[in-house]
Order: C-alpha cells, then structure tokens, then sequence
C-alpha cells in the first residue's frame, strides 16, 4: 500500500505555507532526479521500440504476409519467419498444456492443502529457488534429458536414433518446466489472497475441501490466476537459451512452411521466433541483421505485449470489481 | 432439528462419516495435488542430478593445470575458469551499475512521489518493459547501443564488446529492482512517513533518511535478486559480447568476452562424441553447476532478507 | 455460480481443443515422420520425402543450403536441414551418428576416424570444391601488399603472443628469414576459432612446418579475437586500421571494398587469390571442401542418397553461385565414381 498522500493541492498549499516562500533546492532536485530516471528508463524503451520498428518497417510494410508465411531462405527478399512461428505456436501450447494444470495443481496444494510442516517448507523454497535459476540451466536439463538419456528410448517419447531428441517436443516440455515456478507462484498468491471467510462459508455447509476450492476459491482468485498464467506465457515466447541446448536448427531448417498444425512436426528438427531473431542478428549479410531480423522482433514483441496487455487489463478489470 | 411432518430417520454412525465417494475422490484429489506440488522437488533433483553426472566426470579426470591458463578455449582442452568470471563480473557490475540507479530512482517515485493516477499510468510501462524477451535487448544491445553509446565514447572498442552486453543486461532488470524495491517501500508504514512529516522534515528528508532506511531489507533483496539475475543471463551477452567458442582473459570491457552463461550456450552442439580435446562436453555442465551454485546462493540470501521484512512490518 | 464453475474447464478446453483440431489437421501429413526408420528419424515412402540432416564448417554451408533449397522445390515432401556450427562441431555430431551428413573444409583427421570406427560411423568421403582462404587486412594499411608464411607466423604464431604492433613481429620474422617490413600499426587480429575447418587449414597450411621446425605446437597465439561467424571477421577487418585476419575466399571477395586482400608467397613469389589461381594450385593458401556422407544413412533413407545424387548432379553448380571455386572435371569424375561405388574410408587423412 503505497503512501496515500492527502488531495495534491492541499498539501500544495499547506507546503507553500509552511515554507513561507523559500525554495528547497535539494527537494526539488531530488524530485527532478527521481523523475529523470524514470524517464530515462522509459526514453530507452521507447528508443529501443522506435529502432525496431523502423527497421522492420520496410519488411514488415511490403510484404508482411509472404514475411509471415514463407520459410528462412540464403536472400533476404524471400526469408520469412513461418518456421519460427510454427515452433513458438507448439513451444505455447505445451507451456499451457503442461504447465498451466500444473502449476495451478501445486498451488492449490499449497494453499488449501499442505499442512505448516517442514515438508512443505521445503517445497515452497524449492519452488522459489527454481523460479530465480538462469534458464541455460534449464538448457542443460534438457540436453541431459531429452537429447541425451532418452535418445536411447522408444520414439514416442520425443527421442530418436538420429534426431536425437532435439524436437520441438523436448523444447516445449522444458520451456514448460522453465515457466513453471512462475505459475506456481502467481497462482499461490492469488490463492492467498481470497478472504477466508469465503472459504468458511463453504464448510460452513459441510462441502469438502475441494468443493470449497472449486465452486469458492478458484473463481475468486481466477482473475489472478490468469494474469500470472498469461505472463508465464509471455515469458515462454521469450526464451532462447533453453532451446538453443536443447539443439533448436541455428542454420537452414528444412522442410519450407507447411502447416502449422502438423502434428507430425513435433518429432522434428525446429526452431522458434527468439531463435530465428538471434541467428539474424549476427547474419552480416545484406538485409538479415538490419531489415529482417528487427521485423521478427516486432513480430514476436506483437505477440507477448498482446499476451502482457490481456494480462494487465485482466488484473485491472478485476480488481475495480472487488 | 425440524423433522414435522418428515419421516424419522434413524442416525446411524454412517450417516455421521459422510459419503464415502465424496472422501474417496476428495482423498485421490489431495493426493494429486500434492504430486503436483511434489513434482517441483523432482525437477530440483533432476537438474542438480543431470549436473552433478557429467560435471563431476569432468572433475575428476580435469588436469588441473588447464583450470589457469591464458584463456578459455573448450574444444582445445583449455578451461581457464577465471576468464568465464571475469566476464561475468564485468557484464554483471556494469549491468547494475545501471540498473541500480534507474530502478531504485523510478521506485522511490513511484512509490513516494508520483500521484495515483501516474503511478496507474507507469507502472505498465515498467511491466512492459520486463516483458520484452532478452533477444530484444541483445538486438538493441549490438545495434544501438554498441555503435551509438560505447563507441561513441570510446572508439577504441570492438563491434560487439561486453560493456553493451552489461547495458543491455542492466536495462533488463531496471523492471525487476523497480518492481521489488517499490514493494519493499509500499510495505514500510504510512506512520513513519507520517511521524517524520510531523515533527518538520521536507518531503526529500523523509524519503532519504526515514523511509529508504527502513525498507534496506528489501531493498538489498532487490538488489541481490536482480545480480542473481543479470549473472544467469545468457541471449544478451551471446548476441552483443561477441566471443565464440573461447575466450582470452581479459578484463577490458572494451572488448569482446565470454560469461559463464555465453559460455554454456557456444557449447550447443553439445555432443560427447569427442574428438581431441577429450572433455569439453563435460565442460558445459561442469560450468553449469557453477552457474547453479553461484545463483542458488544468491536467492537463498536474498530470500533471507524479503523474509525480513516481511517480519518487520 | 455455474458460469465460474465452467470457466475453469473452459481454460483447459481451449489448449485441448487446439490439439484435437492439430491432430486432425496434421493427421495426414503425420506419415512423414514415421520414426521407426533409422537414420534421419523418418524414411517415409520414397526418395523424395523424409528428412536429411547436415551439419558442419560453416564454409561449407551456404553450398549445402542453396544444394538443399534447390532440392526442397524439385521434392517437395523433403527436408533438409543444415547447420554450421564449424567442422569439427559437426564430426563430433557425425561420429555419435546424429546427423547423415558432414560438411568439412579440411580433411576428416585420424581421431575423427577413430571415433567414427568405435561407434561404428563408416563414411564416404566426397570432395566437392576448392576454396582460398583469404589474408585480409583494412584498405587503410598500405605499406603491405604481401606476406609471406613467415611473416605470418611471426604474427600469429604460437610465439607471438602480446605482440601489439605488427612491428614488434619483426624481429621474429627477420629471424625466420623473412625481409618484408612490417608497419607501426596496431595488430588486431580476428580470425576463426578451433571450431572451425577454416582454422585448421590455415594453421596447417600457414603454421604447421614453421612450427614444426621451432619445435613449437602447431598452434595460433591465443590472444587473438575469435569469431565463429565469417561475416564477423569481415565486420572486424573493416573496422579496425592495423586489422589481421582470414576468411574463406569467397567471403572476402564478397566484401569488396571493405577489406584489402593480401597476395601470399608460399615460396614461389606472391600471389593474389582467385578463381584460376587457387584452381590451379598456385595460391598456396587454398583447400578443398568436402561432404563427408554416412554410409548407413546412404543406405536406409531414400533421400539422403537422393539429396547426395543432387548434390554431385545439378546442384554441383551451386558451388560457383555462391562463390567458391569448381571442382575441375577429372576430380569431380572421382567424386562421383567414390559416390557410386559408395566407397568408404577417408583418402586424405
């Protein structure tokens, strides 16, 4: 709760008074510093916006639907981000496939469930402790898992003699495991933050547990609930790193466009938006690292301030309600 | 008990014990949650066991001398481990040199001088600002800021250098410190403020001396948080620090340079089918579970102290 | 409260829906990739339709993408992907048996062959180009015009290390027998790092006997900036006056204006790189680029016997395209005759 500060002109004037006229220089150049750093983070962001989209512009005004559809090609005029797209499509569906139930799962554990014992403490500093470890890590959990340890089992499971696991498949289910701490978290605090008394009206009429959580407390804190999700999200679209271990294609990845819903892709080679930005971004060649590479970004950054604007306007929406 | 006009029914022990399919499915339920909860200390171990299989064959057949060399060059059986931190100090002490003062400045504004509406208005900025995908800032990172602002200043550097992957890196986690120290301030009692404001002090007084002091706690949690942060960090420094697959020590910013993280990522290729220089796969997780090691302190530091200050107030 | 009862499942519904509609949607193509076929993860029904993958120098690559990309549109169901991570990244991969073909701009070395044999990894090798590597240094650096391999290893060689200017290898390569003057410049230097061919056949070809004779290892000094990428190294040349650097030819040459391309003396005078002179042998600083196919691979995946008869047929003319010098006639008809034979073991080791 932030300092709730009397109606600004009152204290205005009370202020005046009480100064009688006398400038407080150090007060207000404080305050003017404050300011200039908040604007200086603000300037850079709107710099750093201005720079990609005027870069991606000529990409992105000519021939946005063939940039959108078309596969990485050697010459810029024909690349696209097709490939990319696909794979972060499939990379967001097992995040909520997997991650979302999950975490909501867990959360609802330790809310409604775990009893104050050395147990859960435990689990709750586990979580947190996931939660801050750099995502290359969760890299090197995938490359020993999937690449390396299930090469060896049969191919359902995302593994293959030549492939070797690094599928699109290996990629969502770490980005998903990456993402899940997140979820857990944000899902716990807006379990936390339904008043008990709803929950004792609940019991209060002999339902169970999970009575009172289903029909109580998971549409009060709902609104919550899906704001983390949504920036876990976000979040999931974002990441590089854990692919790249997990053997993402940083060259040509084949196969052209296809559909996007080709379920057979999932055992595939693949690559993703982040990805594809990367390896543009170094290409020295004409056209990738100053024309195509800001389009992809401006690409993917449409989708995650889509999903952080749905997340924001959801967490607003809701608490004018309560 | 109004049983007018109702049959009497007998009250047998079974009626008192409930249902037992709603027990039965409550039971499965609780246990099925739990699992979930349970499932976060498999990863746990997961990635600490994936870690420690392949970092500890490194430890023990490592020739020790390779540890100090002149540089880190994996595939040819050099692990000079000090140019790893080296790099990783330089992009993490620049990182928050500038974070530090842009997100503590925009937190104490936000917190004790912006009015309700602004803060309505700035805080999604901040928000979309830590939402922006670490590649975007690599980006900004080798293509502004590297020829706009380092070389600039200092002409002497090379096109892709550590001190943009530390800007960039800072920049990321402006979000982070803002959003943790502003929480840490918001949590300090309005009667302090009040208390400090009473007997006279100026608005600049009470911020500085009275309140800033009391939310320290948090405020080094932001901090140590936001180092944790800005160590692990990986795209940043791969697409704007430069160095491939090694790395000369060196402590010139100026200059292209590997991190722990960076390091990890050039590995990529990741196989074990090793061919001369017998233990650079292994390298990638020995230098993991440094990487590991090194963050989970930190967030059990920083955790000590967000626990803090939930205690005080 | 049904509507928040329901608003629960609708959550999941969504993602479960959007799989079921993949699933039919993606039920057809899904043959593809039926992944009970060894090598490549999918065989399919035909040459044209299952998946190849190559890995390796990144010199190699962009002939390899532009082969792919032309045998994609002639097959449509195929696929081919194709990375560059350096040649020897992608021997390590070839060897464990990830991947069905190599690029390699050196030969493949008597380790790589031994790993090979103990997973049992057999290989046909196929040469498919040649290639010039470039010594570059900044158009603003006009007192060298040539160097010859002493000057270069008094620059870049294992006893050069904390040499600043190119001034201070002088005394080093007056010493080696060298007369050429080397300016107050500056030396920086970026060069490819040991992942890739492109270092290994400098050193080898630049290096190797200098060292050999000084009883040092055949090595480069490591203070020098080591980039993975080509374009980088090009990047760097221009941008710094008392630059050093080598690149493959056909990046340089690519590069016009930007970077000044030094002629070398192997012994025999200097000589500026080019198509004819590194065709005919006379540069001394050039290489071949080699494919390096698995056996098992050609065998039991229908396409990557088919991308390789593409390779060696009409896509052999990629290798001018894209800027690297063509195999003259007789050396190619080996190739060819190596590939139908399917002979394997490594000739130049």
């Amino acid at each position: 709760m932030a300092a709730v500060a009397p109606h600004p002109r009152t204290a205005e004037l009370v202020r005046a008074r009480l100064e009688q006229g006398k400038l407080d220089v150090a007060g207000t150049l404080f305050r003017w510093l404050l300011v200039g750093t908040l604007a200086l983070s603000v300037g850079v962001l709107a710099v750093l916006l201005i720079d990609v989209v005027t870069g991606g512009w000529g990409v992105l005004s000519s021939r946005l639907v063939d940039f959108l559809t078309s596969a990485d090609r050697t010459s810029a005029e024909e690349a696209g981000v097709f490939q990319g797209l696909r794979g972060t499509f499939w990379i967001g569906v097992f995040t909520v496939v997997l991650a979302f139930p999950v975490g909501i799962g867990a959360a609802i554990y330790l809310e409604e469930y775990a009893p104050r014992s050395r147990f859960t403490r435990i689990i709750d500093i586990n979580i947190r402790n996931l939660a801050g470890v750099p995502s290359v890590v969760y890299g090197i959990l995938g490359l020993a898992i999937f690449v390396k340890t299930l090469a060896s089992l049969p191919d359902w499971l995302g593994g293959g003699p030549l492939t070797g696991g690094r599928t699109v498949m290996s990629g969502g289910i770490i980005i998903a495991i990456l993402v899940l701490p997140i979820v857990i978290i944000t899902s716990a605090e807006a379990i936390r933050a339904v008043p008990d008394s709803i929950r004792e009206a609940g019991f209060g009429v002999g339902a169970t547990r999970w009575e009172v959580v289903r029909s109580h407390v998971l549409p009060y804190a709902l609104p919550g609930i899906l704001t983390g999700t949504v920036l876990a999200l976000a979040r999931a679209l974002g990441e590089a790193a854990p692919l790249i271990l997990v053997g993402a294609v940083q060259g040509r990845l084949g196969g052209g466009p296809g559909s996007l819903v080709d379920l057979g892709q999932l055992q595939e080679r693949f690559t993703a938006m982040p990805i594809m930005i990367t390896n543009w971004s170094g290409e020295f060649a004409e056209g990738f690292q100053d024309e195509l590479a800001p389009a992809a970004i401006v690409v993917l950054l449409v989708f995650v301030f889509l999903a952080n604007g749905t997340a924001i306007l959801l967490r607003n929406r809701y608490a004018k309600r309560r | 008990m109004s049983d007018v006009g109702r049959q009497r029914v007998p009250l047998t022990l079974a009626s008192l014990q409930g249902d037992r399919r709603r027990l039965r499915r409550e039971a499965a339920l609780r246990r099925l949650f739990l699992g979930a909860a349970a499932l976060s200390i498999v990863i746990s171990a997961l990635i600490v066991l994936s870690l420690i299989r392949e970092a500890w064959v490194f430890v023990s057949q490592v020739d020790l001398a390779s540890l100090w060399t002149d540089g880190w060059f994996p595939r040819r059986g050099l692990y000079d481990l000090k140019t790893l931190f080296a790099g990783s100090l330089i992009v993490t002490l620049i990182a928050m040199a500038v974070a530090s003062p842009l997100g503590l400045g925009a937190a104490v504004y936000l917190s004790e001088y912006a009015r309700p509406r602004v803060r309505q208005a700035l805080k999604p900025v901040i928000e979309t600002l830590a939402s922006i995908p670490s590649v975007v800032l690599g980006f900004f990172a080798l293509t502004f800021i590297s020829p706009e602002v380092v070389r600039r200043f200092a002409e002497e550097a090379t096109l892709a250098n550590l001190t943009a992957a530390g800007i960039g890196v800072g920049l990321l986690t402006i979000p982070l410190i803002a959003s943790v120290a502003e929480d840490a301030m918001a949590a300090v009692p309005d009667a302090l403020r009040e208390a400090s404001s009473g007997i006279g002090a100026r608005k600049v007084t009470t911020t500085v001396k009275v309140v800033v002091p009391a939310a320290v706690s948090g405020l080094v949690a932001a901090f140590i948080i936001a180092t944790s942060r800005a160590i692990g960090e990986t795209m940043v420094v791969l697409i704007a620090a430069g160095a491939s697959g090694g790395s000369l020590f060196s402590l010139d910013p100026l200059r292209e340079g590997l991190t722990l993280t960076a390091a990890m990522a050039t590995q990529a290729s990741g196989t074990d089918a090793v061919v001369g220089a017998a233990l650079t796969f292994q390298s990638l997780f020995f230098v993991g579970m440094l990487l590991f090691l090194v963050t989970f302190g930190l967030n059990l530091v920083a955790d000590r102290f967000v626990r803090r200050v939930r205690q005080k107030y | 409260m049904p509507s928040h009862q329901h608003r629960g499942a609708r959550l999941l519904a969504l993602p479960l829906a959007l799989t079921l509609l993949g699933a039919a949607c993606g039920g057809g193509t899904g043959e593809n990739a039926d992944p009970d076929v060894a090598g490549g993860g999918s065989g399919g029904d035909g040459a044209g339709s299952g998946t190849v993958d190559v890995s390796g120098s990144s010199t190699v690559e962009p002939i390899s993408s532009a082969v792919a990309q032309l045998f994609e549109e002639a097959n449509p169901d195929a696929v081919v992907n194709v990375d560059g991570p350096g040649t020897g990244d992608g021997f390590q991969l070839f060897c464990d048996g990830e991947t069905d073909i190599s690029d390699a701009s050196r030969p493949i070395s008597p380790e790589e062959i031994a790993t090979c044999e103990e997973n049992g990894v057999e290989f046909v090798e196929l040469k498919i180009a040649f290639d010039g590597i470039a010594v570059l240094t900044n158009p603003a650096n006009d007192t060298i015009a040539c160097l010859n391999f002493a000057d270069q290893y008094a620059l870049v060689g294992p006893e050069s290390q904390g040499f600043e200017t190119w001034a201070a290898a002088q005394p080093l390569a007056g010493e080696l027998g060298s007369n050429t003057e080397l300016p107050e410049l500056p030396l920086q230097i970026t060069a490819p790092g040991a992942e890739s061919g492109t270092y290994d056949s400098y050193v080898e070809i630049v290096l190797e006997d200098l060292a050999e004779e000084r009883e040092q290892e055949a090595e480069p000094r490591p203070d020098y900036s080591s980039q993975g990428d080509d374009s980088a190294i090009i990047q760097a040349t221009e941008a710094n006056e008392g630059a050093f650097g080598w690149v493959g030819f056909a990046f340089a040459d690519r590069a016009g204006e930007g970077v000044k391309i030094l002629e070398i003396d192997g012994g025999d005078g200097c000589v500026a790189p080019s198509a004819e002179t590194i065709a005919d042998g006379s540069y001394p600083v050039s290489r071949p680029l080699f494919i390096y196919v698995s056996a098992e691979a050609a065998e039991s995946n229908p396409t990557v016997a088919a991308y390789v008869d593409f390779y060696l047929g009409e896509g052999i003319d990629q290798v001018g395209e894209v800027g690297y010098v063509a195999l003259p006639e007789d050396l190619l008809a080996e190739t060819a005759s190596a590939w139908e034979e399917r002979r394997t073991g490594a000739k130049e080791a």
